[in-house]
């Protein structure tokens, strides 16, 4: 299909039409992906061995991670409250930052450069052995078994990496506020909570679903079409991360205008 | 086999926990937005709102005691307030509460307050509206204080002008702060008030040793003060002295009359003071008495030495001798 492609005339210029033909390409993965997942069979056994990979093996990197946004946020945040002299409502504040963006976006981030190169890599370097054409051939589903298995376990585990990431962040922030101003543990949750409200929690597990099926979807994608050579499998795992990346973050905006739009009704 | 049972074993503990975080997450969130208690919905029409918005928090003797449910237009550009209460606390709040609107904080969120409320009025069920009571506006505050910056500007233009005729030294204060001689006078004025005030001083100390003094017990003035038995002695000791005043009155009367009648010669005692010539017979009676009485002396003399009279005298005598002697 490809070389067809090349043999014809470009419609409005070969860059635009390659792009144009990503998306569609893009687009059909998807929509492939939401036929096969209903279908049996169901690999449950890959989907948890999936989850393990993704949740469990990423879990002590998001956990640190999130421990330190905590601590540097709420440090860099004083300077600035202490001007006000409201440095009481550092817990709000950074409950708000931490369950609305930090805690997702931070996840998503981490998640997309460990999983997202890990699947572009992983599914790209079969590819390029022809190991799938091999699952093809014996009569294994490769999209079921490599593709839906692992959008699956990215779009599940992100959120609960998230859970964890905003409950350790919270928990720095915790040690550097009762460092600083004293504020009792009981305290400061009963201010972390007075900010936040249910349309925060649930926007920010929605909004991590859509990123974990980002980081999978983006991931599988480069990884199944990655071209042929060693070159290829460096390139599908890296333009996975750049391109989950970016689309987390235009996510991210569009997800601030629904949840301010939801918000002000 | 038995690592994918592992596996899938830590994979379960994993969103064990991660669904563990986020139902604490809710339950604690719900029990402190009080989601998921009993509420009563009240309603205040406020003309403004001033920027309060639905999940604000209600607050009723500073504890927090619901939100604000709902705020729709009413009537003529006015706002409905719909807030839910906690039912547990419908009970303490009297149908004649009154609602406002207040901050939490300075710069904090809006928040509505349920004060006030008498015993006398029933508590609130649900759908009760209660009087709204309009916040202080900040728009009005800045009126005011606008009124008195233009205020403060008329006081700093009159001091202005006060304090620059004080320099040219018009006036009494400007003269004394710019003419020596009267500043002279004015520090010895000082001086002798000065010593006015130290000897008022050394009086007023005179005044209150002398009136310690009269202060003291068995002094007549402290009796007279302070002993109430002293008050009905003297009354009596009065009325004494009047009744004598009254009964000296009669007697000179009395006196006055003698005298009259003495003055006058138609009484005997009269005709001996004031007539000439019965005193002139008087004396020369008294002076024949005289004589005679003279001569009846010799005769007694006489008659002592002759019979028969000689006997008895001799008899008196030698009584009187025995009388004597006993």
């Amino acid at each position: 299909m490809a070389e067809e492609s090349h043999d014809r005339k470009p419609l409005l210029s070969k860059k635009i039409d390659k792009f144009f033909t990503g998306l569609a390409d893009a687009w059909n993965f998807v929509r492939r992906f939401f036929q096969e997942v209903f279908l049996p069979p169901y690999e449950f056994k890959e989907v948890i061995h999936q989850c393990y990979r993704i949740g469990v093996e990423s879990l002590p990197l998001i956990s640190l991670t999130g421990f330190i946004v905590g601590i540097v946020f709420t440090n860099q945040s004083r300077p600035s409250l202490s001007e006000f002299g409201a440095t009481s409502w550092l817990p709000s504040l950074i409950s708000i930052a931490v369950v609305r963006a930090m805690g997702p976006l931070v996840t998503a981030l981490i998640a997309a450069g460990k999983v997202g190169s890990s699947i572009g890599a992983e599914i790209g370097s079969m590819k390029v052995t022809e190991q799938i054409d091999a699952m093809e051939v014996s009569a294994t589903n490769p999209f079921k078994f490599l593709v839906v298995t692992r959008v699956l376990a990215t779009t599940f585990m992100i959120p609960i990496l998230v859970l964890y990431t905003d409950f350790v962040a919270l928990i720095g922030s915790f040690i550097n506020v009762n460092a600083n101003e004293l504020v009792s543990l009981s305290t400061f949750f009963v201010q972390v909570f007075e900010s936040i409200t249910f349309l925060d929690i649930t926007s920010s597990i929605l909004k991590s679903l859509v990123f974990g099926f980002t980081i999978g979807v983006v991931g599988c994608y480069k990884g199944y079409h990655s071209s042929k050579g060693t070159e290829g499998v460096g390139r599908a795992a890296n333009s996975a991360v750049v391109i989950s990346m970016f689309l987390i973050f235009i996510e991210e905006l569009l997800s601030l205008q629904i949840v301010n739009a939801i918000r002000a009704m | 086999m038995r690592g994918e049972n592992k596996r899938s074993v830590v994979v379960g503990i994993f969103v064990f926990i991660g669904i563990a975080i986020l139902v604490t997450g809710v339950l604690t969130l719900g029990g402190q937005q009080k989601k998921f208690v009993r509420a009563i919905q009240l309603k205040a029409v406020f003309d403004d709102v001033g920027g309060l918005q639905t999940g604000n928090n209600i607050w009723f003797s500073g504890v927090k005691i619901g939100t604000v449910r709902k705020i729709n237009f009413y009537g003529d550009s006015q706002v409905e307030v719909e807030m839910n209460v906690e039912e547990e606390v419908a009970e303490f709040i009297r149908k004649d509460s009154k609602a406002t609107i207040s901050s939490d904080g300075l710069i904090g969120n809006k928040i509505i307050v349920i004060y006030g409320g008498t015993t006398m009025a029933p508590p609130v069920v649900d759908g009760d509206r209660l009087e709204a009571v309009m916040p202080l506006d900040t728009d009005r505050m800045m009126e005011t204080l606008q009124l008195n910056n233009q205020n403060l500007v008329e006081i700093t233009n009159d001091l202005k002008q006060l304090t620059g005729k004080l320099a040219a030294g018009e006036g009494i204060v400007g003269a004394v702060m710019t003419d020596s001689l009267l500043a002279e006078n004015f520090r010895s004025i000082l001086a002798n008030l000065n010593r006015a005030s130290y000897n008022s001083n050394q009086m007023l100390s005179d005044l209150n040793e002398f009136t310690s003094k009269l202060n003291q017990e068995g002094n007549l003035f402290n009796d007279l003060i302070g002993d109430t038995t002293m008050v009905s002695q003297m009354k009596a000791t009065l009325d004494g002295l009047k009744a004598t005043v009254n009964n000296t009155q009669n007697l000179t009367a009395k006196l006055n009359d003698i005298s009259e009648k003495l003055n006058s010669s138609e009484n005997s005692l009269g005709l001996l003071l004031n007539d000439e010539e019965f005193a002139n017979t008087l004396k020369s009676t008294l002076i024949n008495t005289d004589s005679a009485t003279y001569n009846l002396n010799r005769g007694m003399e006489a008659l002592e030495y002759t019979w028969p009279f000689r006997k008895g005298f001799k008899r008196k005598a030698k009584a009187e001798q025995e009388q004597k002697g006993n």
